[in-house]
């Protein structure tokens, strides 16, 4: 009796919690759905279930604005993953207390500084006018922070920190008595990292690589603040279509490019969530 | 053939093991002198126990003779072939670890076939060994089992076959059993010596568990400060421990303060002991230190239980089964511990006045300071 | 470059037994300093050059702190502040609420629902705030298609009452999700809960006690980051809030705060901003004191 009053006390904390995730992010995502999948005639008011609003929002400016997104996406992520899997470990050999804490605490900052703030960063560094614009003009003369490049470049600002912060609870869990008993039973520093280091690692690092893809896919701030749409992304053509500046009658293809990016999210999710829970398993216990 | 298989035979033909020597080992962190000059010869086939107080230097000798750390000055050779320049996969040493050294991605089976698979054997002759040595460890059929599914004794079992299965010249097994149960221990501690003598394996054990090194070595390290303070076969040890540090390290040892009276002989508790090993000059006041089965009791008149040496009052009786330990409180304050019998220990119940009476065999003293 | 594939092998022939672990970590070196070096210039030129930018004027040629000095008397940087402020506290408050009992009954009783709630926290950070704002807007748009005078009619419009957007702190507690748990996870992940809770309630002290008592005390520091991370979000938070239409300090500094003082004062906050959250948080993790970072050394 009492074992089932602690059971239903523990559920009592836990719904309210998930019962606000249901309405403040389970409705939203809900309403995009259905909206996306139903068009309101403006002469009749009759609402009816359509795949039209879906279907324009694969063709023509708006896959371009997909692909750009998903283009986007992965170079950034790519080198946000390989970049900060490499600083993660760097980090993680350290033996300085005070620089770890400090790298730490400056990647949960960072990795949450995407937005407007970033953008001004960037702008003042090289953007028109900026201090390093002409260093960078030097090597690279088309250069500039407006085009897909120059988002390219801006985004593992806050990538990296946050490939960093998702994989340096495996990298800590990287026993050093498995590097030892590998040498100890012959095997080489690169048959160590093959055969175990490597497998290991590769889920968290590939769960990172995902988040990394996902929360470039989804930023929108800093790419809206650069470019000023120029740069045709998923994300700034909602906020466009929002804003009202689009036809008549396409009030709800806004929700069905929406409804695309949370197809995204959810394929992001479902292959990071396996990853996730096997690294665990490996290196968290 | 097999590892299994060939082992004994070779037994059987008289190669057994390899000697391991390690001479004049130096190693500093920062200040802190981990080894300071440290020798230990072992022959062919032996298990020897490094025993010592945490911060003696005995797990950085064993991670020396793996290769996982390069001592500052001194060598490590096997059969007389220097080690030292040899990195720890060049080695052919097979090392278990305290714990968690498994591999948690690999099987039971895979990680014992980690050595072979990194030497190109097949995988089907791989398989059968790893089944072979699992069956050796008591851990037959568990080849499919993933670390997280065993026990911790179990995966020190895996890991000990892990470690048999690259046919290494030397077995070196870091604390292996610190993390356990008591009693996983104790069984472990039994099977792993079994294994160790079937394989004539030359091992080499580090532990701060001076019972498991008694138990378990044909000779026991006993190291202090970085230095080794004796190595010798346990019985002997305990008996006629080199120092006074190996005295109070190995066993239970009493304290009772003496004077030096004559050539080699101490008065103690009223009676007069020859002295073993050295002795200072006439009149220096010492302790001697006397183990608690070497010191009987016999009863005391009440009057004088607090005025003469040797006399005091009996505080606590522990009943250790055959024998009880008689804890007992001097006039002068000092307590001394006695081994009695258990038929006899009732004679004197918790309260009574006693007099200490050491049996007549050589002691060792140190002055007191 | 040069000087490091120089310097490393002559220090590796003088000190030969410098290297602990001896397993070829020299050679694992001069790449951390590179990817660090690299790193660091990637991280900071950034950010030192929004502080010069912020400092010198180009026209006069003039080093000047008075940007820093101009946000606070600047139209409307009262209002705005306070209301981030008040959104920021709302939304912490709201989040704490709903995690923190939520974690502790997880870790100590429902271990299973422990990736439910992992996953959970992880959705925010792909889910693009974007979309989650269409979402919100069609929504609070149901409600407003209500016949004014009907609840839900009335909840939308409160919902999105100008003066504190209510709307606001709900969907940024979605938002913060990932950085608060993660905060409280490490915290409680140095705090062995199960122990903490039993002696508590041994010794005769109710549920909520001890909670308060001897949980929180304890998870300080994991509680500490993570209101700060959230406080940086709410300030930082540009999309969600301008896409609703209301002026939290955000949306102020773009709109309001750029003509002025030639497009200082944006790039000033943020810094400012930026800076003060990172020092805090820094400070704030050597508040749970315990917490080692590095391995033990085993030099026994």
């Amino acid at each position: 009796m009492t074992r089932l009053f602690t059971k239903l006390g523990a559920w009592g904390a836990v719904l309210p919690l998930l019962g606000y995730c249901a309405i403040a992010l389970g409705f939203p995502v809900w309403a995009i759905l259905w909206e996306g999948l139903h068009q309101t005639n403006p002469t009749t008011q009759q609402t009816t279930v359509t795949f039209a609003n879906l279907t324009a929002s694969w063709h023509g400016i708006y896959l371009t604005g997909l692909l750009t997104s998903l283009r986007l996406s992965l170079l950034s992520s790519v080198i946000s993953a390989v970049v900060g899997l490499f600083a993660a470990y760097a980090i993680s050999q350290s033996r300085g207390r005070y620089f770890k804490q400090a790298v730490l605490t400056a990647s949960g900052v960072l990795a949450n500084f995407g937005g407007i703030p970033l953008a001004f960063c960037f702008i003042a560094t090289i953007g028109t006018g900026g201090v390093f614009l002409s260093w960078i003009q030097n090597v690279w003369p088309s250069f500039s922070l407006e085009t897909f490049s120059g988002v390219a470049l801006v985004y593992p600002y806050f990538l990296v920190p946050l490939m960093v912060l998702t994989t340096l609870p495996a990298l800590d869990g990287l026993r050093e008595q498995w590097k030892e008993a590998s040498a100890n039973l012959g095997g080489t520093s690169r048959q160590y990292w093959r055969h175990v280091g490597g497998p290991l690692l590769l889920p968290a690092a590939l769960g990172g690589f995902v988040l990394c893809f996902g929360s470039a896919f989804a930023a929108y701030a800093t790419a809206k603040a650069l470019t000023s749409g120029t740069v045709p992304l998923v994300t700034t053509q909602i906020a466009n279509i929002l804003s009202g500046n689009v036809i008549a009658g396409e009030d709800n293809l806004g929700m069905a490019l929406a409804f695309n990016t949370i197809i995204i999210c959810g394929l992001m999710m479902a292959v990071y969530l396996p990853l996730r829970k096997r690294s665990a398993k490996w290196l968290e216990s | 053939m097999s590892v299994i298989a060939s082992a004994p035979a070779q037994d059987a033909a008289g190669t057994r093991g390899v000697s391991l020597e390690l001479s004049g080992l130096h190693r500093s962190f920062g200040a802190t002198h981990a080894l300071a000059g440290f020798d230990l010869a072992l022959a062919p086939g032996e298990l020897v126990a490094m025993l010592g107080p945490s911060g003696c230097g005995k797990t950085t000798a064993l991670r020396i003779v793996a290769g996982f750390d390069r001592p500052d000055l001194g060598a490590v050779s096997l059969d007389g072939v220097d080690l030292t320049p040899l990195p720890a996969n060049k080695r052919d040493m097979g090392m278990v670890f305290q714990s968690y050294s498994l591999f948690p991605h690999l099987t039971a089976g895979q990680n014992v076939g980690y050595g072979p698979r990194l030497r190109k054997v097949s995988a089907a002759e791989r398989d059968r060994q790893a089944e072979e040595l699992l069956e050796l460890v008591g851990m037959a059929g568990m080849a499919g089992r993933y670390p997280h599914q065993l026990s911790g004794g179990q995966q020190q079992r895996v890991a000990l076959a892990r470690a048999l299965a690259v046919r290494p010249k030397v077995l070196l097994l870091d604390e292996p059993l610190s993390a356990l149960d008591a009693k996983v221990r104790l069984q472990l501690r039994d099977e792993i010596r079994r294994i160790q003598q079937e394989f004539g394996i030359t091992t080499l054990f580090v532990t701060h568990d001076q019972e498991e090194a008694l138990s378990m070595a044909d000779r026991v390290a006993v190291m202090r400060a970085g230095k080794l303070e004796q190595c010798a076969a346990p019985a002997e040890l305990y008996d006629r421990p080199a120092t006074a540090f190996v005295a109070q390290f190995v066993g239970t040892m009493n304290h009772l303060p003496g004077q030096v009276v004559g050539a080699a002989k101490v008065r103690v508790a009223d009676r007069e002991l020859p002295v073993d090993g050295a002795c200072p000059a006439e009149g220096t006041e010492v302790n001697v230190l006397l183990r608690p089965e070497s010191l009987d009791l016999e009863p005391a008149a009440e009057a004088s239980a607090a005025g003469r040496p040797g006399e005091g009052q009996v505080m606590l009786a522990t009943f250790l089964g055959a024998t009880t330990r008689l804890t007992v409180r001097l006039g002068d304050g000092t307590e001394a511990k006695a081994d009695l019998p258990s038929h006899r220990a009732v004679e004197f119940p918790v309260g009574s006045a006693v007099r200490l009476a050491p049996a007549p065999r050589p002691v060792l003293v140190v002055e007191r300071g | 470059m040069t000087t490091i594939s120089d310097t490393e092998p002559a220090a590796a022939v003088t000190t030969p037994a410098r290297d602990k672990r001896g397993l070829g970590l020299r050679r694992v070196r001069w790449w951390r300093v590179v990817v660090l070096g690299v790193l660091a210039v990637y991280f900071l030129v950034p950010l030192a050059s929004t502080f010069w930018f912020t400092l010198y004027t180009p026209g006069t040629h003039t080093f000047s702190l008075a940007p820093y000095g101009q946000m606070f008397s600047a139209q409307g940087f009262g209002t705005s502040v306070r209301m981030t402020v008040e959104i920021a506290l709302v939304t912490i408050v709201i989040l704490y609420l709903l995690l923190v009992p939520a974690m502790i009954a997880v870790q100590l009783r429902l271990p299973k629902l422990k990736p439910v709630l992992e996953s959970l926290a992880m959705v925010p950070l792909v889910l693009s705030p974007v979309a989650l704002v269409v979402g919100v807007q069609t929504v609070l748009g149901w409600g407003l298609d209500q016949d004014p005078g009907t609840p839900l009619f009335q909840l939308a419009a409160d919902l999105q009452n100008q003066s504190f957007p209510l709307i606001l702190p709900i969907v940024y507690v979605v938002i913060a999700l990932p950085f608060a748990y993660r905060s409280l996870e490490s915290g409680l992940r140095s705090v062995d809960l199960k122990t903490l809770v039993e002696a508590s309630r041994g010794l005769g002290a109710s549920w909520p006690v001890t909670i308060w008592r001897a949980v929180l005390p304890n998870l300080r520091s994991g509680l500490l980051s993570g209101a700060i991370l959230t406080l940086a979000l709410v300030f930082g938070e540009y999309t969600i809030s301008s896409i609703l239409q209301f002026l939290p300090f955000s949306v102020w500094i773009v709109q309001d705060g750029q003509g002025a003082t030639s497009g200082q004062l944006a790039p000033a906050v943020s810094l400012l901003s930026l800076l003060l959250s990172w020092a805090v948080l820094f400070l704030v993790s050597f508040l749970g004191g315990r917490r080692a970072v590095g391995r033990p050394d085993r030099s026994s």
